[in-house]
């Protein structure tokens, strides 16, 4: 199997878990850790592709969730110090980007002459 | 922070606030006006010329005989054409999609053979894509004794230009070449599309020539790392019919400055 | 705000600012693919129509994405357009949408046709990973693709209050790899085939602008960024003088453990709150109160500033702090009450010049 047919199953498989999840959470999950999506089921096929993408996160929230290992105050953190690295990085990688981008670009030389190195090609080649 | 006592305070879901509202307006007209005028002019300036290279389904099918070569990709000399397609000329082979035919020539190497398919054209270049089976490629009933042209050899060439692979670059696809395009060329040079090779300017008379690697073989390894770049090269060349090949030697490519 | 999930709460800002995005992509696509005289001249087009699609749609969600990315420090150089923050996910949802068609156009097209699956063969046409040139430039776009996808399906408020604010925003922080993936897509994909200045100019200009707003917006952070509070004895904390806040409004401090608490005026009393929201944690401090209601700057979730709970049927919750005045200045107990604790509010002098 080449490393792109493995990472094609494993692509299928993961997508195929998150359907399983977000069959379970959105039918019995849900209800039991948020109050406001009980009895609300229209917007609940638009979290599937979420599902789909993110499921082990969301079975690791419907855990602590469930088990009341939620801290309550852990959602008033809010990452503000990163930002400014981030800001940072971001530009650095957007410079980088665009001077490796220009670095190797060509011009199509359309001036450049063919040349005839001998009249006949070694036979030995 | 620069909130200052008359700043205006936006609430999503009431009214815009009075002074708010003219520079979300104007903001909102700018980025609409930024995107129309940015979509009119790289619409306008983008490059929308790729060649003449294209596939002629207003030719119609092609039905034609010929003499089968056996290069690392086969070639097809004409001897009975039509009107489009003369005796002496010379057609690369491919089949539909992405996939080359060798193993449909293979049996017919040096008989006579019909072909029926649909042009691709470029230029002097010219590929016929095979109809599926026996239909598109048929060794012919009647052999006559016809033989492979001989090869004439045109000596060693420093040649400067770009490889891409036959298929695209005849006009199955427009642009067909490119590092945009590199993979798409490098999947048809896997399936065993004959790979091209575009020449600044006219060798021999031809600006194309057919790739293969220094002992005839396949598009050697290392030209898959320059596929859709400019760059310089040698090899020695020779005219099969009326079809430049070009068999490259891997270790002189260099990128053209 | 919280009270039974539904698919999308509309509103008529969201219908005006959708409405606008919609007429801007739209015009977009369509002085892109339609307005070009030497394309309707002739009945053949030189290029693919696939091709065609593929740059249209490819260019729009790259400037689609500069725009989004605008935002951000641009609503912290002047607040006035934090008005743009709002509805804001509607805008990458939209970008997501953009940049899948680009993807769909280009899978089934420079994919397609070969015998292998078309998937893998967007894994292994190219593997010239040791080049900048001839780089497998569609990795980076791929890989931009599943940070959008990511973060537009997740974009429902469902999702805030499930991973919890700081998670979510985690989460969402994958735009910055993404844009500049973005960037390096183009730079080795489209811009090396493009001949000519006007798109290598205008695709320069644009990641520039957002490279520049960026740092722009952490200098003027560090400059102007939240006083740090003022350790005293007994564990309090100084935060400014009472005068320093003005009625309806708060002042920040920086509390050593990281939090951030906003001390507000309401009719010449005192209270103290978490700066952060309990939807998406937006600064509440630089919010104000509106109807005797802290109202968040980002999506205008209201507060009780004496509890931190959202007034009926809204069950939102978030801490209070203890705090006291002396001598004129305003200090905080930096360990924070449950959310929804009340505290009864501190009055102060009234503001001279004020009524």
């Amino acid at each position: 199997m080449s490393t792109a047919e493995l990472i094609f199953v494993l692509v299928k498989a993961w997508l195929v878990t998150g359907a399983f999840v977000s069959v379970i959470f959105l039918t019995i999950g849900i209800d039991q850790i948020d109050e406001d999506a009980q009895d609300a089921y229209v917007f609940r096929p638009l979290l599937v592709p979420a599902i789909l993408l993110i499921w082990p996160l969301v079975l690791w929230r419907w855990y602590v969730l469930k088990t009341g290992r939620d801290n309550p105050m852990s959602r008033f953190h809010p990452v503000r110090k990163a930002h400014d690295v981030v800001a940072v990085m971001l530009a650095a990688a957007i410079i980088a980007a665009l001077v490796a981008g220009f670095s190797v670009r060509q011009t199509w030389p359309a001036d450049a002459d063919p040349v005839q190195l001998s009249e006949k090609s070694e036979s030995s080649k | 922070m620069n909130d200052r006592e008359d700043t205006p305070f936006f609430i999503g879901y009431l009214q815009v606030p009075q002074k708010l509202r003219k520079l979300l307006l104007v903001t909102a007209l700018a980025l609409v006006g930024f995107l129309l005028g940015a979509g009119l002019l790289i619409g306008r300036t983008q490059d929308t010329d790729p060649g003449g290279g294209a596939f002629r389904f207003d030719y119609g099918q092609q039905t034609v005989s010929g003499v089968v070569e056996n290069l690392a990709y086969p070639l097809f000399h004409v001897t009975e054409g039509n009107d489009r397609l003369k005796p002496g000329q010379t057609l690369m082979l491919t089949g539909s999609g992405k996939d080359g035919v060798s193993n449909r020539t293979l049996p017919m190497v040096g008989k006579l053979a019909t072909a029926k398919g649909i042009v691709l054209e470029r230029g002097s270049l010219e590929m016929l894509q095979l109809a599926g089976g026996k239909r598109g490629l048929s060794e012919a009933e009647k052999q006559s004794s016809v033989s492979v042209p001989k090869p004439e050899d045109l000596g060693r060439w420093k040649l400067t230009g770009e490889i891409c692979d036959g298929k695209c670059l005849s006009g199955a696809m427009r642009p067909g070449r490119g590092l945009a395009h590199k993979a798409c060329a490098n999947l048809c040079l896997f399936g065993d599309i004959p790979p091209v090779f575009v020449s600044t300017k006219p060798v021999k008379g031809s600006e194309f020539l057919m790739v293969l690697g220094p002992d005839g073989g396949a598009l050697p390894k290392e030209a898959y790392d320059f596929i859709g770049q400019y760059i310089t090269l040698e090899g020695a060349v020779a005219r099969h019919g009326d079809m430049l090949v070009f068999k490259m030697d891997p270790e002189t490519i260099e990128l053209a400055s | 705000m919280s009270v039974k999930y539904v698919p999308v709460q509309w509103n008529r800002n969201k219908w005006m600012y959708d409405g606008f995005l919609l007429v801007g992509v739209g015009l977009f696509l369509g002085f892109f693919l339609h307005i070009r005289p030497d394309f309707l001249s002739g009945n053949d087009p030189r290029i693919n129509a696939q091709i065609l699609n593929a740059r249209a749609f490819g260019v729009c969600a790259f400037l689609m994405l500069s725009i989004i990315l605008s935002i951000g420090p641009l609503a912290r150089l002047d607040p006035r357009f934090s008005a743009l923050l709002y509805n804001r996910r509607h805008f990458g949802v939209m970008t997501a949408a953009v940049a899948l068609t680009h993807f769909g156009f280009i899978l089934n097209w420079y994919f397609a046709f070969s015998k292998s699956n078309k998937y893998e063969a967007l894994l292994f046409a190219n593997t010239n990973y040791g080049q900048i040139a001839g780089f497998p430039f569609e990795m980076f776009g791929l890989f931009a693709l599943i940070c959008l996808l990511i973060l537009s399906t997740t974009s429902h408020d469902f999702w805030l209050k499930f991973l919890t604010a700081p998670v979510w925003k985690r989460l969402h922080y994958l735009i910055y790899p993404a844009y500049a993936a973005v960037v390096a897509h183009v730079a080795l994909g489209m811009l090396q085939d493009a001949s000519g200045n006007v798109f290598p100019a205008l695709f320069v200009v644009a990641a520039l602008i957002v490279a520049g707003l960026h740092v722009a917006a952490f200098v003027h952070d560090r400059r102007h960024g939240d006083p740090v509070a003022e350790p005293v004895a007994e564990g309090w904390f100084r935060i400014c003088k009472a005068s320093d806040i003005r009625e309806g409004r708060a002042r920040i401090g920086l509390l050593p453990n990281g939090e951030r608490v906003a001390v507000f005026r309401q009719d010449d009393k005192l209270s103290a709150i978490s700066n952060a929201c309990a939807h998406q944690n937006g600064p509440l401090g630089e919010g104000r109160i509106v109807d005797c209601l802290v109202t968040c700057p980002w999506h205008g979730f209201n507060y009780d500033v004496r509890s931190g709970r959202s007034p009926a049927p809204f069950t939102e919750k978030i801490p209070t702090y203890n705090l006291k005045v002396h001598d004129a200045e305003v200090y905080v107990d930096p360990n924070a009450n449950e959310p929804g604790t009340y505290v009864e509010p501190v009055e102060v002098p009234p503001l001279e010049g004020e009524a």
